[in-house]
Formats: C-alpha cells, sequence, structure tokens
C-alpha cells in the first residue's frame, strides 16, 4: 500500500494543488452565491430558480465545473489532513492513515462523478 | 563607542560526561547596543564562563557555523541582532539536532543527508579539454543561482516540522541542493538524482509548512525548491504514462 501511494503521490499532489486553487477562488464565491446572497434576496428574482440552475449544472460543462468544485477540495483535505497528521508526530501510523484518507477521497470522488453524471 | 547596558542571556548547557538531560544557566552580562547575539556568547565564553561550548567562525553569516534556537527561533546568531530582544535571551542548540555539548549539535546525520543527492554535475559523457568548455547561459545561470548560495546552516532543518518528524526526510537544503544540480543547464544527472529525491523521504514528503524559506539567512527558498521538484516530477510522471520506456 505504501509502495502504491509513493507511486501515485504527484497525481496526488496535482488533485492537492487543482483543489487548493479551486477551494481558495471557486468555492467561496460559490458559498457565497447560494449560501448567503441568494437566502438574503440580494440575487434577482429568478435569476436563480430552480430551472435555470438545473440547466446551468446540467450542461456538460457545467457538470465538469461541479465535479471540480465538489471532488478536488477533497483531495487537498485528505492530503493537508495526512501531512497535518505527520506534523503532529504521526509518522509511524501514516502507514494507516494516508491509504484510509485517500481511499475516502477516492469513494467521496466516486460518489460526486455518479451525482454529476445523473443530473 | 556603543552604549552598554545589562542583559541576561540564559543559556542551555548539558555535558554528556555528568547530565541526563539539558539544564539552563543564567548569565548577566554587560553588552553594547550594537552586539550580535553571538557577541554575548563569546563574551559568556572569554570573560564569565570558559567551559560554555558554541559552535562559530566567520562572523560574517558566511560559514553558517553559528546557528542556534534564539528565543525558541533557529536563528545565525552572527546575524540576529541582540537589540531585536528584551532584557532576557534564551538561547538553545538547534533544534532537530542530537546535542554533543551545550549549543553544539551533531553534523552527521545532516551531512549524510547531502550526499544522498549527489552534489555534483553528473554528466553522461565528459568532454574532452580538446573539445572547450561547457558553456552557460546567464539566464541558465539564473535559473539554478538562487539554490546554490546555501551556506549548510541548517536553521532550515531546526524549522522543519517534517524533519522532526520523519527520519527519512532528505530536509529543505538538501533538497534545493538537489534541485541546485537538476536545473544546471550543464548536468546530465537529474534521473539518477531523482531516484532518491523522489522515494520515500524526497520532495513528496514536505508538508508545506514554509517555515524554511522563513528562517532562510540567505534567501536561499528552499520551499520552493522542493515544489518545483514536485511539478518537474509531475511531469517526468506524466510522460512516462505516454512515452515509451526508456525513452527521453
Amino acid at each position: 500500500m505504501k509502495a502504491l501511494i509513493e507511486r501515485i503521490e504527484p497525481l496526488i499532489w496535482v488533485l492537492f494543488g487543482a483543489g487548493f486553487m479551486v477551494g481558495s477562488l471557486l468555492l467561496p464565491a460559490w458559498v457565497f452565491t447560494f449560501g448567503i446572497a441568494q437566502p438574503l434576496g440580494w440575487v434577482p428574482d429568478g435569476a436563480l430558480a430552480f430551472e435555470r440552475a438545473h440547466a446551468l449544472a446540467a450542461n456538460p460543462l457545467g457538470k465538469l465545473l461541479l465535479l471540480a468544485l465538489i471532488a478536488l477540495p477533497i483531495w487537498n483535505a485528505a492530503n493537508h489532513l495526512r501531512h497535518f497528521s505527520i506534523d503532529l508526530g504521526g509518522y509511524e501510523r501514516d502507514g494507516a492513515v494516508a491509504p484510509l484518507l485517500y481511499a475516502g477521497a477516492l469513494v467521496l470522488s466516486v460518489v460526486a462523478i455518479v451525482a454529476v453524471i445523473g443530473l | 563607542m556603543s552604549e552598554v547596558t545589562k542583559k541576561t542571556v540564559v543559556v542551555t548547557r548539558f555535558d554528556p560526561d555528568q547530565d541526563e538531560v539539558p539544564k539552563t544557566q543564567s548569565y548577566e552580562i554587560p553588552v553594547q547596543s550594537d552586539w550580535k547575539v553571538l557577541d554575548a556568547l563569546n563574551y559568556i565564553k572569554d570573560e564569565v564562563d570558559p567551559t560554555l561550548s558554541h559552535r562559530w567562525s566567520c562572523r560574517m553569516a558566511v560559514c553558517g557555523s553559528c546557528g542556534m534556537m534564539v528565543n525558541g527561533e533557529p536563528k545565525l546568531t552572527c546575524k540576529d541582532a541582540l537589540s531585536n530582544y528584551g532584557n532576557t535571551i534564551e538561547v538553545e542548540p538547534l533544534a532537530n539536532f542530537p546535542v554533543v555539548r551545550d549549543l553544539v549539535v551533531e553534523l552527521d546525520g545532516f551531512m549524510e543527508r547531502f550526499k544522498k543527492v549527489k552534489p555534483w554535475i553528473i554528466r553522461a559523457k565528459e568532454l574532452a579539454v580538446e573539445e572547450g568548455a561547457t558553456r552557460q547561459s546567464p539566464q541558465e545561470l539564473a535559473d539554478f543561482k538562487q539554490w546554490s548560495m546555501c551556506i549548510n546552516c541548517m536553521l532550515c532543518y531546526s524549522a522543519c516540522p517534517v524533519v522532526g518528524n520523519d527520519p527519512h526526510f532528505l530536509g529543505p537544503a538538501a533538497i534545493a541542493l538537489g534541485h541546485r544540480y537538476n536545473m544546471d543547464s550543464r548536468d546530465e544527472g537529474s534521473a539518477e538524482r531523482n531516484e532518491v529525491m523522489l522515494e520515500e523521504g524526497g520532495v513528496f514528503a514536505c508538508s508545506y509548512a514554509n517555515e524554511c524559506s522563513e528562517v532562510c539567512p540567505k534567501d536561499v527558498d528552499p520551499a520552493a525548491a522542493v515544489q518545483q521538484g514536485k511539478a518537474l516530477s509531475l511531469l517526468d510522471w506524466a510522460k512516462g504514462l505516454v512515452l515509451p520506456r526508456g525513452s527521453e
């Protein structure tokens, strides 16, 4: 398992890096739009009505963006948590922590892919 | 003539023949306003307590010998002004290193890591003398010059959380040095070097704390070398997927 993780480390790193970008640039805007602006009525009536939002999300490009918004920050979190665990003196437990976190990220990514395809 | 005031220097003392654990000793000494932390230690050694052991040489931030923890942070003591601190200054040996005596730490593990990254120019075939010199443009020099400014003071190892936790980690300075040769246009040894830099304890063991670059007294920015190393390995990895084995 350790050898496998070592081999795919560059891939994990790029998912982590992409997740960092998406998480810091796009996710706040997303949360602001749907979590704050919409409930507070700052968005014009009907602009984010279900049909419109669904049409946007169900478009292939919309699906891809949605997938990136959901899955990439999960990889960012998994890798960060792994290194956080090592920084807290967890080098010995990394053999268990790393596969657990990456497997979790993989499962959630698959769930995200299935959900996005089904839109 | 600079002004003289009194300061208390609290120094970690450890004599392996007598002490089970390190202890501290306080010295109240007269200091001049333009002194560095190293000047205070030298004053203690020369005028107060000749049994104090500390390492130093050039006094101008070139030799990299006088790295110590000052008030808990890794500092080059010949560069670190006493006036940065209050009336009490704590000086300890560099963290993450075994202590030999007082403020002197063991360097062997650090040196071993340097050797691993093969910090020399590797060529598939040496140029014969009559073939002339290997030329390098100013831009090609600029590509790696920053990484060659390291003075091996070990402050980055002392600041790095991964060095403290992962016994296999090459560490910031060794990775920056390996990267320096990988980026050198005259070098052809990156594949050989990357066997070490990409395996367990290589660039991917870094946890992005960036403390190495924060404490570096020569602005080498080892954290950037580590991240660039990751990006280059990603390119290699992607190339390996699309190109047949053994091709360039």
